[in-house]
């Protein structure tokens, strides 16, 4: 099996969880979503790039190896790109996680108005 | 020596503790998600770099700033501290920038809104001086009181 053929699995098993949360999360859409829109996407350019320095250290001096035969070779810096799956896989898992499970506010107010606690 | 990567693991998740617990972004924000999120993250990327290593696709590097001790084979002890990290930077970072977007947005729109006070002061002092706006009450009345003869 190649690098790209197992992260295939999990961020298949990623999507389909984010899809579900995805129709969650605009079934309760709230008011403005540009300054949600304009986080999203500095969030993930952070997150991105951080990834593409520290793996790139961290292949550096040698903390992981990689078998050469199984990877793309597609690469940034020396970081198989394939390593960004991760990042990618956290990026969509993760707050469709935080979506789908029971909120602390909802049983306390009505959730589409934005409690102190969201706005902090 | 052998513990620099997990002593850098570990300085950075502490890092990720404060800026939730000041900002309230992951735990601090509804801990019974998060208590949820985080595992379930940490046994998702686990199983994926079990499978990639029991695959043979990646495997330990051999180097000299870790500690060599391995919670499976070639899956070394900083792993899971690795991963949390990920999961934890991941939630505190989506959690925390629309806060900051909103901050510096706010700040932006008080100083708009600043601009627009200021300027609508100046045309006020503007249109008095013109003779437009009548002014003060009191003024308008010293002066009909003094231009009507009759």
């Amino acid at each position: 099996m190649t690098y790209w053929g197992l992260n295939a699995f999990f961020l298949a098993a990623a999507v389909i969880v984010g899809a579900v949360a995805l129709g969650v999360h605009l079934r309760r859409r709230r008011e403005s979503n540009r300054l949600r829109n304009v986080s999203w996407i500095i969030a993930v350019a952070i997150l991105l790039t951080m990834t593409a320095v520290f793996d790139n250290v961290m292949i550096g001096i040698g903390l992981v190896g990689y078998d050469a035969s199984k990877i793309s070779g597609v690469f940034v810096g020396i970081a198989p790109l394939e390593d960004f799956s991760y990042s990618v896989a956290a990026l969509i898992l993760l707050p469709s996680l935080w979506v789908l499970l029971p909120s602390r506010s909802r049983d306390r107010s009505n959730a589409t108005t934005p409690t102190p606690e969201d706005s902090r | 020596m052998g513990v620099l990567y997990l002593l850098g693991l570990l300085i950075a998740l502490t890092g990720m503790v404060v800026l939730d617990r000041r900002f309230q972004l992951f735990f601090w924000r509804d801990w019974r998600r998060a208590v949820v999120i985080l595992p379930v993250g940490l046994a998702f990327f686990l199983a994926w770099d079990l499978l990639g290593i029991r695959q043979g696709i990646f495997f330990r590097g051999e180097t000299s700033f870790m500690t060599g001790l391995q919670v499976a084979r070639e899956l070394p002890v900083e792993e899971p501290f690795f991963l949390a990290l990920l999961c934890y930077l991941t939630m505190n970072l989506l959690a925390g920038l629309p806060l900051l977007v909103a901050a510096v947005d706010g700040r932006r729109g008080d100083e708009r809104r600043g601009d627009e006070r200021r300027r609508d002061e100046r045309r006020g002092d503007e249109r008095r001086r013109s003779g437009e706006d009548p002014g003060p009450r009191d003024a308008r009345l010293g002066s009909s009181a003094k231009g009507t003869p009759r």
